[in-house]
């Protein structure tokens, strides 16, 4: 399928709402604004809004990978970003319209990395059983490529012929543990064919060239053909979590490799390639911008007067642990 | 009423409920076959759909079911042995157990894991632990643990209809023990105990095979003490009041399990009962668990796992 125009600009404008997105969060901690952990995602937009903004119908199951914390998935599935920023400063969301991340197909994030691979099995397995057409996306990141679950899930799902369509998003580091040490081979795509899938490497830069390669996959499985492996090459600019160190097993991460990288840098890469065919003019580009930046100031005053969670019924607590 | 046995008690709830409800299936190794008899000839009725064979991958048989079950599906997953629930550790206590707190109610993981635990085959280390403690120790999880077939079908058929996780261990060595069941449908509802012996000196607190060799004993000391048998059926929840109500009576307890003692089952029954019923005890709570050691296999198994001595000495020791 050939993108329009305003799915290009769309794709555009979800990538810049993204990264500043991230960089909300990144700066609410830095000003002591926002609690617990924060696994910065900035310069992998192109993977979460190629893979899942045009690919996906709305009753698909997604597994989002952790990095950003899933906020590219969320806005690519049409999601409010008020829940994501209000619960990162620690805040209760008000009056957020929209669907909701269960009705989009995203039952949570895994805390242990690997989880989500075995889970997905489950949605495609039901997906199966509803004959609908469903489609489970499971994204996932290097790291998680060594769990040992990934061998169990991408066999069942080859050998029951499931519709998952499995997307690494390869940015090179596991925390601190670089790629090339932690992987036997170059390319996590070459063990599809060890699952008798396909398995292709992309571009991670390349928001156009990863939805085209997610979209295949999830046409393949949508059309009852079985799983794929989609790898997207790509690179964090930040170090695995806000606050910690940006290092390479003890030692700061290569300043030239990371100054290569950012030459890529996925936004600037399509906004050029954008403007060189005239889809978008300097004058948009700028309007982008600056609404993107009216949406941060909202999203960051309507998390200030969001409530917090009240300390003096903790009840609610145990009466979530069991469903009625 | 009919007579059936454990196993097949077993089975007749899992027939029935998925006849009741199209989104029940099983999940699990070899389940076609059974590997206790418990899901035998019900891929017949169901088809392989339904009563789905997976590969030996014990994290993708949980974690499907636990996907499935967010899905909307009421998955059963077969875990054969209990031992092997520890191989899929984060599917079932993080994923299945705190999913549905995680997400605030939001997500509901309605799913049963059944396996086969316990001793008494002679099997060794890894194919006859009762991790029950490790279950009931991990919020999220429920837990039933049936003694008779009568308990088996009616807290399985309960287990399939809860929209949480629930662990339903079955003891292996109880798999041919007879008992009767009504003809027509019924449920057993969690957290109630059933007094499987009514007595008036003693309080024995016994689970699963325990119940059987605790009434076993009761009915041997029958002339020199009168002891009450209480099965729990479920320990999360876990039903203390009526334990609590007969330790009132009797004054004396004691607790078997065949988890290991150390930080089992007793320990946190004996706990609640010190205290919610301290006032009541005129003797210390004895327990009986297997010993803390890997369980040996062979003969060398009855040194390991609580036997018949071991509960009449419990007794006397809080009788006299």
């Amino acid at each position: 399928m050939k993108l329009t125009k305003d799915q290009l600009i769309k794709l555009y404008t979800l990538m810049v709402r993204t990264r500043e997105l991230d960089g909300l969060i990144i700066n609410a901690l830095k000003t002591g604004k926002a609690i617990g952990f924060f696994h910065s995602g900035l310069g992998e937009e192109a993977v979460s809004i190629g893979g899942c903004t045009f690919t996906l119908k709305d009753d698909d199951y997604l597994y989002p990978h952790h990095r950003g914390h899933a906020i590219g998935f969320f806005l690519a599935r049409g999601l409010s970003p008020k829940s994501f920023v209000a619960y990162h400063l620690g805040k209760v969301p008000q009056d957020v319209e929209g669907p909701t991340p269960v009705e989009r197909g995203i039952f949570g994030v895994s805390g242990t990395i690997g989880g989500s691979f075995v889970l997905s099995v489950g949605m495609a397995i039901t997906a199966k059983k509803n004959g609908k057409g469903q489609v489970t996306a499971c994204f996932f990141g290097d790291g998680a490529a060594n769990r040992g679950t990934l061998h169990e899930a991408m066999n069942l799902a080859s050998v029951w012929n499931l519709p998952i369509a499995w997307i690494c998003e390869n940015n090179l580091y596991a925390q601190f543990m670089p790629f090339k040490d932690a992987f036997a081979r170059e390319d996590i795509a070459d063990i599809a064919a060890s699952y008798n899938m396909p398995g292709v490497v992309v571009d991670g830069q390349d928001v156009l060239a990863v939805h085209e390669a997610v979209q295949a996959a999830v046409a393949r499985a949508r059309a009852g053909d079985g799983p794929s492996l989609v790898e997207c090459k790509t690179y964090r600019y930040r170090g695995h979590s806000e606050g910690g160190p940006d290092i390479a097993h003890y030692e700061p991460r290569p300043t030239e490799e990371v100054e290569a990288w950012k030459k890529r840098d996925p936004i600037v890469l399509f906004r050029e390639a954008l403007l060189k065919q005239g889809t978008l003019t300097k004058a948009d580009i700028k309007k982008i911008d600056k609404e993107t930046e009216t949406e941060i100031e909202a999203l960051e005053q309507y998390a200030d007067e969001c409530p917090r969670p009240q300390p003096e019924d903790p009840s609610v607590l145990d009466r979530l642990l069991y469903a009625e | 009423m009919k007579q059936t046995i454990y196993l097949m008690a077993i089975r007749e709830a899992l027939d029935e409920e998925m006849e009741r409800d199209e989104k029940v299936f099983i999940i699990g190794e070899n389940v076609q076959q059974g590997t206790f008899g418990t899901t035998s000839t019900l891929v017949q009725k169901f088809g392989p759909e339904r009563v789905m064979d997976t590969p030996l991958a014990e994290t993708a048989v949980a974690g499907a079911a636990v996907g499935a079950a967010m899905a909307g599906f009421r998955p059963v997953a077969d875990m054969m042995f209990a031992d092997f629930m520890y191989i899929a550790g984060d599917e079932i206590m993080i994923k299945a157990a705190k999913w549905h707190f995680l997400h605030g109610g939001k997500v509901s993981v309605p799913l049963v894991l059944m396996a086969a635990m316990g001793g008494g085959m002679k099997i060794g280390a890894e194919h006859s632990m009762c991790p029950e403690s490790i279950i009931m120790h991990t919020a999220g999880l429920k837990l039933a643990i049936p003694s008779t077939p009568y308990d088996a079908k009616g807290l399985l058929k309960t287990a399939i209809r809860d929209n949480n996780p629930v662990v339903f261990f079955y003891h292996k060595g109880l798999l041919g023990v007879p008992g009767e069941i009504p003809e027509e449908e019924y449920l057993v509802p969690f957290g109630q105990a059933d007094v499987k012996r009514e007595g008036s000196d003693v309080t024995v607190v016994a689970t699963s095979r325990m119940v059987h060799l605790s009434l076993a004993v009761a009915e041997e000391l029958k002339d020199k003490v009168s002891v009450e048998v209480i099965d729990p059926r479920t320990l999360e929840p876990l039903d203390i009041d009526t334990i609590i109500a007969s330790v009132k009576k009797t004054g004396r307890v004691v607790v078997a399990d065949e988890d290991n003692r150390r930080c089992g089952v007793t320990s946190e029954i004996g706990m609640q009962i010190m205290e919610k019923g301290f006032d009541y005890l005129d003797a210390p709570v004895q327990r009986v668990a297997a010993a803390d050691l890997p369980i040996a296999s062979g003969f060398m198994e009855e040194h390991i796992l609580p036997q018949p001595k071991d509960i009449v000495a419990a007794i006397e020791a809080v009788a006299t």
